[in-house]
């Protein structure tokens, strides 16, 4: 497991084009990325132009980076592209070197889990069948569930903190617990990489430190690699060993956070005024909102 | 007693392979004592009624019961030996019948509990998604301009039933496909092949071939014998297994289309599969009764009240429930007016439909599961 000691960009250049793929190239030298994506083009079928554009983005291997922006920036697009639900028009992305669509999907399920921000409403079924859901990439059509099936599903109601939720059924839960019980399926899927979009999003603040909590303590008990949507800078910066910061469907910086959040980049991607403590630790203290042709 | 005591070990030692429930358990025991009874009580009244004990005697009699050689008369046709007239009304006459019910009631209910999960609709069944209407334009072709084929029905049936389906899911398609493009579509083929279905009276010039029609397109099970168990059982058998096999990626597509892919499945194939083998289950009743209105529909959710939505619980329900219920309805289409039958169809669609209207009037959601 690599820590969060290793520096990966010692002198982090501005954000043009140029310069990012410098960026990475610096970075390439100390950091293994677990997904790389390659001239991306992104978009839906319904729209015309690309959602998302972007040369070259990397999810370092054992570390939490989080995507951040405003809405409609594309991170959720990206997201899903990085986990093989949106196929881009252009580009490739490799885990960990072979291309997304060289894997089998059960395999690459097995490699990579995922969850989406839009989960289904379901009511009747309890926490812990929905666990052994994420199991399914590992058994076969008619395979029955093994030791090894009851030990992943143990493990991730443990790490969720939600054992004694069990036998409740999800119709019941508040929405943070349902977010734990969806994370729980997805911990049972054991995957080496972890992609969450807006875990976070909709619920009160203590869960939204539980779902955190949760996710860091993964990547550092099992140095799971873990790209996450969140659409609240002040605790991506906090939580993340890595930002992706993106604007109009382009990557506008990517680093740690000291370096990444800055007032000028507040100013840039949120277009809204505020002021970046470095010390004790970093905090983002937004004040207000930015008229709209400041950019 | 043993039986519960079985079931609590296999719960608490096997963690989530104890999907066999108490609930389950008693209730597909209730099914199995409705099914008898009802079953008993076929075979006892009608035109030839008997009392309890000559039925009885009857259905056990050994000249039957212990004797291969009319098994296998029964199970694959051929010459009967000679037996009591008793015999002859039970066996030859009564039982096949509630055999074909049996059959017909557990595939249209696996059927539609399928159809409900691929659609993630409540309101799916093997006749919205216009598979019935297909398979039953198809069966009335095959009877009014092709009379000689009719031992092959069922697979007419089937291929009726799979255009129809195809169409449905060809035009709800757009790059994947949605529960309520499905339903939608399927409403319209539904009409299509019934006006097929009416037009093709035209040219019937045959008063019993009509006659034969209209009781099959309200479904019927008058006159069916040893001949429909045999046409019905194999695709039922088939059908039956890979749903109790499947019904654990059914419960994985409950979960969402996005989360299905996320798991590794391959949803469309995975769908597609899983809606032939519906196809197929309903063909083989539509092939020996008709199309039963509402069955496939309301037996799912009566299930699903009572042992919960998940699949491995819901198809075993289903396979249980859905011969006692068809089984007493037929007791009913047979003998509630007396000197004429009605067809099964109208007794399942004069229950199932305000039963229907209830569910809606009382739950809060519906449509989706």
């Amino acid at each position: 497991m690599t820590g969060t000691d290793v520096d990966p960009t010692p002198d982090r250049p501005e954000s043009d084009d140029e310069s990012r793929n410098q960026l990475t190239d610096d970075d390439a030298l100390t950091v293994e990325s677990a997904l790389v994506g390659d001239d991306l083009e992104i978009g839906y079928p319904t729209s015309e132009k690309p959602v998302v554009e972007c040369s070259r983005i990397d999810i370092p291997a054992g570390e939490v980076t989080a995507l951040v922006g405003p809405n409609g920036s594309g991170k959720s697009t990206l997201l899903k592209s990085l986990s093989n639900h949106l196929q881009p028009e252009t580009g490739t992305i490799r885990l960990d070197g072979d291309a997304l669509q060289s894997f089998d999907r059960k395999t690459l399920a097995r490699e990579l889990g995922v969850l989406l921000q839009e989960t289904d409403s379901l009511g009747t079924i309890t926490v812990e069948d929905l666990a052994y859901h994420g199991r399914y990439p590992h058994r076969g059509f008619f395979d029955s569930i093994t030791r090894e099936d009851r030990r992943a599903v143990d493990r991730a109601l443990e790490l969720t903190g939600i054992e004694h939720l069990r036998d409740a059924e999800l119709g019941q839960l508040s929405g943070g617990q349902k977010q734990l019980a969806w994370i729980a399926m997805v911990f049972a899927q054991e995957t080496d990489v972890l992609l969450l979009d807006e875990p976070t999003t909709f619920l009160d603040v203590y869960h939204q430190f539980r779902v955190l909590e949760t996710i860091r303590e993964r990547n550092a008990r099992e140095g799971v690699t873990v790209a996450v949507v969140l659409h609240d800078i002040s605790q991506a910066a906090r939580f993340a060993d890595y930002l992706i910061a993106m604007r109009d469907g382009v990557l506008y910086d990517w680093g740690p956070p000291d370096e990444v959040v800055t007032e000028q980049l507040l100013a840039d991607v949120f277009n809204v005024e505020a002021t970046v403590q470095y010390e004790p630790e970093l905090q983002v203290l937004p004040k207000r909102a930015l008229p709209d042709d400041s950019r | 007693m043993s039986r519960s005591r079985a079931v609590d070990v296999d719960t608490s030692r096997s963690g989530r392979d104890g999907w066999l429930t108490g609930t389950l358990a008693a209730f597909c025991l209730v099914s199995v004592l409705v099914t008898v009874v009802a079953g008993f009580v076929q075979v006892r009244f009608g035109a030839y009624s008997m009392t309890r004990s000559e039925a009885w005697a009857g259905v056990t009699d050994p000249a039957v019961v212990l004797e291969p050689a009319v098994w296998l008369a029964f199970v694959l046709g051929g010459e009967l030996p000679e037996l009591s007239q008793h015999t002859i009304v039970v066996w030859d006459m009564r039982l096949p019948r509630v055999l074909v019910a049996a059959i017909a009631g557990a595939t249209l209910a696996v059927s539609g509990a399928i159809f409900q999960a691929v659609t993630r609709n409540e309101l799916a069944s093997p006749f919205v998604l216009g598979v019935s209407s297909g398979a039953g334009f198809a069966v009335l072709a095959t009877l009014v301009v092709f009379g000689g084929l009719a031992p092959f029905l069922p697979l007419f049936a089937a291929l009726g039933g799979t255009l129809a389906f195809v169409i449905v899911y060809v035009i709800a398609w757009k790059g994947g496909t949605s529960p309520v493009r499905l339903v939608l579509a399927g409403v319209i083929v539904n009409m299509v092949f019934q006006s097929l279905q009416q037009g093709l009276f035209f040219f019937v010039d045959d008063i019993g071939v009509a006659q034969t029609a209209i009781s099959w397109l309200t479904g019927s099970l008058t006159g069916t014998g040893w001949d429909e168990v045999r046409i019905a059982s194999l695709p039922a058998v088939v059908a039956i297994t890979i749903a109790i096999a499947g019904a654990r990626q059914l419960n994985v597509l409950l979960l969402g289309e996005d989360t299905a892919r996320a798991l590794g499945m391959r949803v469309e194939r995975t769908r597609l599969l899983l809606s032939s083998v519906a196809i197929l289950a309903a063909s083989a009743a539509i092939a020996v009764a008709g199309i039963v209105s509402f069955f496939g529909l309301v037996v799912p959710h009566i299930v699903r009240t009572v042992v919960g939505s998940d699949y491995r619980q819901l198809i075993v329900g289903c396979l249980f429930a859905g011969p006692a219920l068809l089984v007493t309805a037929d007791v009913g289409a047979r003998l509630a007016l007396s000197g004429t039958q009605l067809p099964v169809g109208v007794v399942t669609g004069l229950i199932g439909g305000p039963y229907f209207l209830y569910l809606m009037r009382t739950r809060q959601s519906m449509g989706e599961i």
